[in-house]
């Protein structure tokens, strides 16, 4: 198993705390440990804080669950030496494993269901100007036919209005010539009336077959009143003329134009049905848009309330995933300001242990051995020789254990103060390497306290170690200044630079993270091949 | 025969012990008391009034520097013999301003000390070998990066002899009778000497002749 593995490994270190034996007996079996993390996720719901995450190398991730915020307190502090590399895999509960945000598939409907309607109202706007145009291809066609009944009807009747004329003005003609006319004429007028007959629409309606019929029969009466006129003479028209009007033409003149009037009556008739027929087809045209459109507005009512409580749902998801980041971020925090904080105690607790336990025994040996060299008689140079490797390896051994408890504690800090032992720290980066360090400081308190000064001194080692590792530089300049305001700290160095906004290692993320801390501001000015400059600021009233 | 009175102050008891033991194979030597602390190493002094206080500079309480600022107020005869386990500048001077007249490596002590004792008692300084290594190379190197020139090329051959005379110890008084000079020319060069070197005060001056290996 390789996370097993991988929290041994992490917990080797660790062991002599006792809390890495607890974790690694509780994770012993994956039983034990399927248990372990089910309780935790129950917990999760109290307390995400529980569960912690660890990383070794990429992949390898496992949870160690801790059942108290105790536990893990004493856990944090227990690891105090935590490889630097790990911490910033330590990731916080709730970033992980969350449900998917609205699946697709939901998004995929309310797409489909926009298209739909879309497409509705797209189909009910053809459908519209479809039935339009049909609409008034029928009222043209309406028109038409109706034209072409009621013009022949109306064309016979003044036609026959015209022979009847005709007549009347032969009747009382004294002019010769009127006679001879008068035969033409109404053979001609005749023969008008029969081709129009004749050219009369084949269908009709049953009433229009009466009129028509009527207006035939009266034009036939005419003809035949006419015709014994035509061979009357001029003395017996001018005799029986006005009888005959009065008897004969006009009454058969009052016919015509009753007939006539039936025809124009049949003819508003005909308009009055044509347009009804038409206003009936429009009320159906109005009823299926109406329709159609209360269709469409149902379907984007429903839309509209799907996707307004869509847009809900993912807003309430954002506002939940800023929240749960903003806890985690601000846990994070907290949780790497406390590493440093551990780091810092258990370094000054190894090191004193260190000077006082080791450093101490091995001070004594080489004092014994002085001793011993000293009282060696001057005949064995055998052993004088053995006795002097002895004080040599002893020697070594002291000034490892020196350097260790140096680097895990500046003691100078508490020997000489915080310029000394920055200026302590400057001559030995300059006789490690290849980079004059120089230590400025302006009225600077010595009353600063403790975690400031350790914080300010990290912050050197750091960006002077850094520079003299990576930067090749070949002058570094430190100054520390203190003002009514504030505290600041400058290191310069005339390396090749880096970008800042790219390299972020651990050594600058661990500077920021103690500014920070304290309440001050971090900056690094650096640009490829133009030096760098490290600036931190505590404010005065933090202090 | 006078016996020298010695106060030893280190945290560490098996130090001590070893430090007690060198000091008390001197038939003139004696070790008068054993501090543990510096608070208790000031008071002791004031009770026991020792020749020579062996200090060490890493101590809880009172670290040895305050301690031997104290002490030199309190009793100006009491020689300091400083044990430290860093051969740098900063401790050095610090030392040295404190009042401390001779400064060993812990790792050293128990070869230097007589010697250390014995100097200071006299009025001399001492320090161990391999701090005056420390300071020249380290001297060397800062005028090397630099490219500065040594200032020492600067003094003129009797300011270099004023110069030597007054870090190992000696008044302007003693100086003026060694050379034949008087004391208002002993002072002048001094003065001279100071403003070549760019030093400010005898501690300064003092360091700067260990890490020019003019004395040791």
């Amino acid at each position: 198993m390789p996370a097993l593995r991988g929290i041994s490994w992490f917990l080797g270190a660790h062991q002599r705390t006792g809390m890495g034996d607890c974790l690694e007996n509780a994770l012993s079996s994956r039983a034990q440990r399927r248990t372990l993390l089910w309780s935790v996720k129950q917990r999760k719901r109290e307390d995400q804080s529980a569960i912690l995450r660890y990383a070794q190398n990429d992949r390898v991730f496992t949870e160690l669950p801790c059942a108290q915020e105790s536990d893990l307190m004493k856990f944090w502090g227990s690891c105090a030496a935590i490889p630097r590399e790990v911490l910033p895999l330590v990731s916080m509960p709730g970033l992980k494993n969350e449900d998917p945000l609205p699946s697709k598939k939901l998004r995929l409907a309310l797409l489909l269901s926009f298209g739909g309607l879309l497409a509705l109202m797209v189909i009910a706007g053809l459908e519209a100007l479809r039935l339009a145009r049909q609409l008034h291809a029928q009222e043209e066609d309406i028109r038409r036919t109706l034209l072409a009944h009621s013009q022949p009807l109306l064309v016979l009747s003044s036609s026959i209005c015209v022979y009847n004329d005709q007549v009347q003005e032969y009747l009382l003609s004294q002019d010769p010539q009127a006679e001879a006319r008068a035969a033409e004429e109404f053979s001609r007028l005749s023969g008008e009336i029969n081709s129009t007959l004749s050219k009369y629409p084949e269908t009709r309606q049953p009433e229009e077959r009466v009129l028509l019929e009527s207006l035939q029969r009266l034009f036939a009466e005419q003809q035949g009143m006419v015709n014994p006129v035509l061979s009357w003479s001029r003395e017996e028209r001018h005799k029986q003329a006005w009888r005959f009007l009065h008897e004969q033409i006009l009454p058969e003149q009052a016919r015509i134009y009753a007939t006539s009037e039936k025809i124009a009556v049949w003819n508003s008739h005909q308009l009055d049905a044509a347009d009804h027929a038409l206003f009936a087809s429009f009320s159906d045209l109005q009823a299926r848009q109406s329709r159609l459109l209360a269709l469409a507005l149902a379907a984007g009512l429903v839309l509209s309330l799907a996707s307004a409580f869509y847009l809900l749902r993912l807003e309430q998801e954002g506002q939940r995933r800023y929240q749960e980041l903003a806890r985690s971020r601000s846990e994070l925090e907290e949780l790497s300001a406390r590493l440093v904080d551990a780091q810092e105690t258990e370094r000054r607790s190894i090191s004193r242990e260190l000077h006082d336990e080791v450093g101490q025994s091995l001070g004594a040996l080489l004092v014994e051995v002085g001793r011993l060299a000293a009282a060696i008689p001057s005949g064995a140079p055998q052993i004088k020789d053995h006795v002097d490797k002895i004080k040599a390896v002893a020697e070594t051994a002291v000034q490892t254990v020196r350097n260790i408890a140096l680097l895990l504690r500046p003691s100078m800090l508490d020997d000489l103060g915080l310029i000394a032992a920055l200026e302590w720290q400057g001559r030995e980066v300059s006789r490690r390497s290849e980079m004059e360090v120089e230590i400025q400081s302006a009225e600077v308190s010595e009353n600063i306290p403790d975690e400031y000064r350790i914080c300010i001194y990290r912050l050197v080692q750091e960006a002077l170690n850094n520079a003299a590792r990576h930067s090749s530089a070949k002058n570094a300049k430190v100054t520390v200044e203190q003002t009514a305001d504030n505290i600041l700290v400058n290191v310069w160095d005339d390396g090749r630079g880096f970008d800042p906004q790219r390299v972020r290692g651990l050594g600058i993320l661990g500077m920021e993270e103690r500014v920070r801390r304290l309440g001050g501001t971090f900056t690094i000015d650096s640009k490829p091949g133009s030096g760098t400059t490290l600036r931190a600021e505590f404010p005065r009233k933090t202090l | 025969m006078k016996t020298l009175r010695v106060l030893l102050a280190d945290d560490h008891k098996l130090i001590r012990a070893g430090l007690a033991l060198v000091v008390e194979q001197q038939p003139d030597l004696s070790v008068v008391g054993e501090a543990d602390d510096g608070r208790q190493a000031v008071e002791m002094v004031k009770s026991l009034k020792p020749e020579v206080v062996v200090m060490d500079i890493g101590m809880p309480n009172l670290n040895g520097i305050e301690a031997a600022r104290q002490i030199t107020q309190i009793r100006p005869d009491t020689a300091v013999v400083m044990l430290s386990m860093h051969a740098d500048e900063g401790y050095v001077l610090r030392a040295l301003k404190a009042g401390a007249r001779a400064y060993l490596l812990k790792d050293s002590a128990t070869t230097d000390l007589v010697q250390a004792i014995r100097a200071v008692v006299e009025g001399k300084s001492f320090f161990s070998p391999a701090v005056s290594r420390v300071l020249l190379q380290d001297y060397m190197r800062k005028l090397q990066r630099s490219g500065a020139e040594d200032s020492y090329d600067l003094l003129s051959p009797r300011e270099r002899e004023v110069l030597q005379l007054v870090a190992e110890g000696k008044s302007n008084k003693e100086v003026a009778n060694l050379l034949n000079l008087s004391t208002y020319t002993v002072e002048t060069h001094r003065a001279r000497i100071m403003q070549k070197l760019n030093l400010k005060g005898v501690p300064e001056l003092i360091l700067y002749a260990v890490r020019k290996g003019i004395i040791s």
